[in-house]
């Protein structure tokens, strides 16, 4: 654009050339008529020359530029031409490879599509086989179909068949099923009646068990029987052989005691004849002593009368004390007695000692005395034994054996040395020991002196002290023997406790007693009189019946009437009665069957009706016993039916064995009342009253009529 | 019967259940409460086998239960339930109140009042138990087991008690206290002693805090 705009500047310069040369030209021509000058002429022809040369350089220039510009335009336009042929090249490069690739791509396409038809022909054909295979399968299938079609045909034709077989036998099956059900319903019924025997069976094994064990202990006890007689015989003849004995045996303890009485006499003069040498000792002792203690009486004396004169003095002093006024107290003079007491009891031991001493001394001068001895005659001995042995040696010649003596001796010698010297030992102990005895006898003598002086009197206070001791022992004696006494007492006395506590005795004052008021004593007590009262009234109607039909006049109406119902009130409170005795519901079926067992008593009136139990379940009264109106009324009413009434009033069955027969009872509660009269009496006890009563009555009445 | 089944084993099933409510007391160890309802127990199966044993009352009227590992036969009779409910409960009471000295089960004739037996239970309180409330250690089994040869031995008495041939009925007494307030329902009434009488020590039980001592008394039997 610039060669454009350069263009233009140069269009527009030559332009204005143009304007410049026309205008000049003009100027020219004009300036040509004046007729200046030919010199100016020339000036302008050569102005206009130059100028034209410029117009025309200008023109050559701008042509030069605009051929240029062309040549700019064309190269440009050439390039731009190139550009565009060579984009078009490109292009057209670019499409014929496109076109390759297309080609190539439909090419293969191709292929593959020739490839796909060519298996597409050839799945085809498979197919097509397939599909023939296909039919001729079909149609096998479809033959086959017809054929299970017919089966099936058949097999239900089959079915409907068995279903009626079915229907037949689901028939037979309940039919056998009832069959089964009563035949189990037998089974059952059988079985029960099994149970039964096996209990009957059981029961009778331990009734036999029972009476082996009773046979065995009866054979025991035959057999004990047989031991104890034999024992009994045999002591029998003890006895004899015994008796036989008895006169020899008599006169032996009489020799017996005749042997000890001599022995005793021998030992008694033995021990007597010892005891008077002992005695004969302590006399000479006591002599030794007496003349002593004689000694010391009299020095008592002596100090007494010296005791009394002091005192004389003292008393004395005292006057002169009091006159004087000299106080001299009592106190002082004891504190100076005692110290003066002290001062003797100290040198009376000094005294003792030094004697000891003396002793001691003396005993182990003669110790030694006597050592010596001994010692020097040792010395003789060997001395001469040595002698001897000298003598002998020198003809005889040095044997071993007289060595061996040697030795022997020696030792010997030795032995005997040690036993001597632990002898004296022993002795040296033993007079020690004397010496220190002999002091304290010494000793006690000396305080029992002192204590006597201070005392007073002398020997009394050891006898009054002997007599003190005999009076404390016999003291002693007696209450020993009462404490053994009351030992015994109180052994007695609590053995009695103890058997008053076990009998339930207590000590009213710290111990009371209580029970309830309804208790089943008093309860029975109670019903019992209750019963009785009944049982009386019922009775003195009757009697008044009685007597009324022994008359045989026509019974009074409020007599039979009352008579009636009492007799209601006799079955009824005789059945309450003394069925509470029994068992509750259990004795319903035993009562009932015995009822209906029992026949109607003989002799019963007519007119007194049977009445069967009319309150058969009661609550029991414990504990109660036949009215005494039907026990004594039992025994005649005795009879060999197997009635439990046969029985009197005390009880058959122990009730020791009922415990035991219990177990064995219960399950024979059935055959029961068919039993005797022995093995009822367990169950039978609490019944027979209901009988009794009923019966009993029905007997006097028979029995008056 | 039912009712007195059913009356008997509910006693039964509460004092189990009373056990059971406090097991702590009855393993753990002995407490006051544990021992009056072990003692409680024990006298109404014992009561409960004597009137079996020397056939107070007929057989039939006794149910077997399991107890201290013995069957044991307690009466299914109403009245006679109600009656012993009666007073081992009070007893109870007064177990716990160490009041009670003996409980005697007497046997007299129905006739003449006169008393044939007397069994004699002696009841030892450890009255420290009441005031401090540590439990005491015993083992359950060793009271039952002691229990068990009390309860065998009055089973055995039967074979050298002589027979009751009459018809007899039997009372509960307990010594108890003087200073005890009697309630209503009770009174003050003789100790019942046997005439003539021989008497068998029997064992004993405890459970540390009551001991009881059993004997029985009888009539000597007249020499023929």
């Amino acid at each position: 654009m610039e060669d454009l705009g350069e263009n233009t500047t140069v269009l527009s310069s030559l332009r204005s050339l143009n304007n410049f040369i026309s205008q000049r030209v003009d100027g020219g021509a004009g300036l040509d008529a004046s007729a200046s000058a030919p010199g100016s002429l020339q000036m302008q022809y050569q102005q206009s020359m130059q100028l034209e040369e410029r117009a025309e350089q200008i023109r050559a220039k701008s042509h030069i530029i605009q051929v240029e510009r062309e040549k700019m335009q064309m190269q440009l336009s050439h390039k731009r031409a190139r550009v565009e042929l060579e984009r078009a090249a490109s292009t057209s490069a670019r499409s014929y490879e496109r076109e390759v690739d297309r080609n190539q791509e439909l090419l293969t396409r191709i292929r593959q599509l020739q490839d796909r038809e060519a298996e597409a022909e050839e799945k085809m054909k498979e197919q097509l086989e397939h599909s023939r295979q296909c039919k001729q399968s079909l149609d096998a299938a479809n033959k086959r179909l017809r054929e299970k079609e017919d089966g099936l045909a058949e097999a239900s034709e089959t079915i409907s068949e068995l279903k009626g077989r079915i229907s037949e036998l689901q028939w037979s099956v309940m039919n056998q099923e009832m069959q089964v059900k009563g035949l189990e319903s037998e089974k059952q019924e059988l079985q029960e009646q099994l149970d039964l025997q096996l209990r009957k069976w059981q029961e009778a094994n331990q009734k036999i068990q029972e009476l082996q064990a009773g046979q065995e202990a009866r054979t025991e006890q035959e057999q004990k029987i047989k031991d104890l007689e034999q024992k009994l015989f045999l002591q029998e003849q003890d006895s004899a052989i015994v008796k036989s004995m008895k006169s020899e045996l008599v006169r032996l303890p009489k020799m017996e005691r005749e042997l000890k009485q001599l022995k005793e006499e021998n030992a008694y003069l033995r021990e007597m004849r010892e005891t008077n040498g002992l005695l004969r000792e302590e006399v000479e002792g006591l002599q030794r002593k007496l003349s002593r203690q004689e000694k010391m009486q009299e020095n008592l004396v002596d100090l007494e009368l010296e005791k009394e004169r002091l005192l004389a003095k003292l008393q004395s002093w005292e006057r002169l004390d009091q006159t004087t006024g000299l106080s001299i107290s009592v106190r002082e003079l004891d504190k100076v007695r005692q110290q003066l007491q002290e001062e003797v009891r100290q040198v009376s031991a000094q005294l003792l000692e030094e004697r000891k001493k003396r002793e001691t001394h003396e005993a182990l001068a003669r110790r030694l005395q006597k050592r010596v001895l001994l010692l020097t005659k040792e010395r003789d001995g060997m001395r001469a034994i040595l002698g001897s042995y000298d003598s002998e040696l020198t003809p005889a010649e040095y044997s071993p054996q007289l060595t061996r003596r040697m030795r022997e001796a020696e030792d010997m010698v030795q032995k005997v040395h040690a036993h001597s010297s632990e002898m004296e030992a022993q002795l040296s102990q033993a007079l020690e020991e004397l010496g220190s005895q002999k002091q304290r006898a010494d000793m006690l003598e000396m305080e029992l002196k002192v204590l006597q002086a201070q005392a007073g009197p002398t020997e009394q206070s050891v006898l009054l002290s002997r007599e003190e001791a005999s009076e404390l022992r016999v003291k002693v004696e007696e209450l020993e023997g009462e404490r053994s006494r009351l030992e015994e007492d109180k052994r007695r006395l609590e053995a009695q406790l103890e058997h008053l506590t076990l009998q339930g005795d207590y000590d009213q004052s710290k111990t009371k007693v209580l029970h309830l008021s309804m208790n089943p004593a008093r309860e029975a007590q109670q019903s019992r009189r209750q019963d009785q009262a009944r049982l009386q009234e019922e009775c003195e109607q009757l009697r008044k019946l009685v007597c009324a039909l022994e008359r045989g006049g026509p019974v009074p109406a409020d007599l039979e009437a009352a008579c009636l119902p009492s007799s209601k009130e006799v079955a009824g409170h005789g059945t309450r009665g003394h069925q509470d005795a029994a068992a509750g519901d259990g004795v319903l079926a035993d009562g009932a069957r015995a009822h209906r067992a029992a026949p109607a008593a003989p002799g019963q009136h007519p007119r007194l009706p049977w009445r069967p139990h009319p309150r058969p379940l009661q609550p029991p009264d414990p504990g109660l016993a036949p009215s005494p109106a039907a026990s004594p009324a039992a025994r005649p009413c005795a009879r060999p039916a197997a009635q439990p009434c046969a029985r009197p009033s005390a009880r058959p069955c122990h009730p020791a064995l009922r415990p035991a027969l219990r177990p064995a009872l219960r399950p024979a509660l059935p055959p029961h009342s068919e039993l005797g009269g022995g093995s009822a009496g367990a169950r039978g006890w609490w019944r027979h009253p209901t009988h009794c009563t009923t019966r009993t009555t029905a007997a006097r009445t028979g029995g008056r009529t | 019967m039912r009712n007195a089944d059913l009356s008997c084993s509910h006693w039964h099933s509460r004092c189990q259940s009373r056990k059971r409510a406090r097991p702590q007391s009855l393993e753990q160890g002995i407490t006051l409460r544990g021992s009056t309802d072990i003692v409680a127990e024990f006298f109404w199966f014992g009561i409960n086998s004597i009137l079996y044993q020397r056939g107070i009352y007929p057989a039939e009227t006794f149910t077997r239960v399991q107890k201290y590992g013995l069957p044991l036969l307690v009466t299914a009779d109403p009245e006679l339930v109600k009656y012993l409910h009666t007073v081992v409960g009070q007893l109870k009471d007064w177990l716990c109140m160490c009041s009670v000295q003996k409980l005697v089960v007497v046997i007299s004739n129905l006739e003449n009042g006169e008393v044939l037996e007397r069994w004699q239970f002696d009841v030892e309180c450890d009255k420290t138990a009441r005031d401090d409330g540590a439990p005491r250690e015993k083992s359950l089994q060793a009271i039952q087991a002691e229990i068990r040869s009390v309860i065998r031995q009055i089973t055995a008495a039967v074979t050298f008690l002589p027979l009751l041939e009459v018809s007899c009925s039997f009372d509960l007494l307990i010594y108890t206290d003087k200073d005890l307030v009697v309630p209503e329902k009770w009174e003050e009434c003789g100790p019942q002693f046997i005439a003539s009488s021989e008497q068998v020590r029997l064992r004993s039980f405890t459970t540390t805090i009551h001991k009881v001592d059993s004997a029985v008394a009888y009539k000597s039997p007249v020499s023929d």
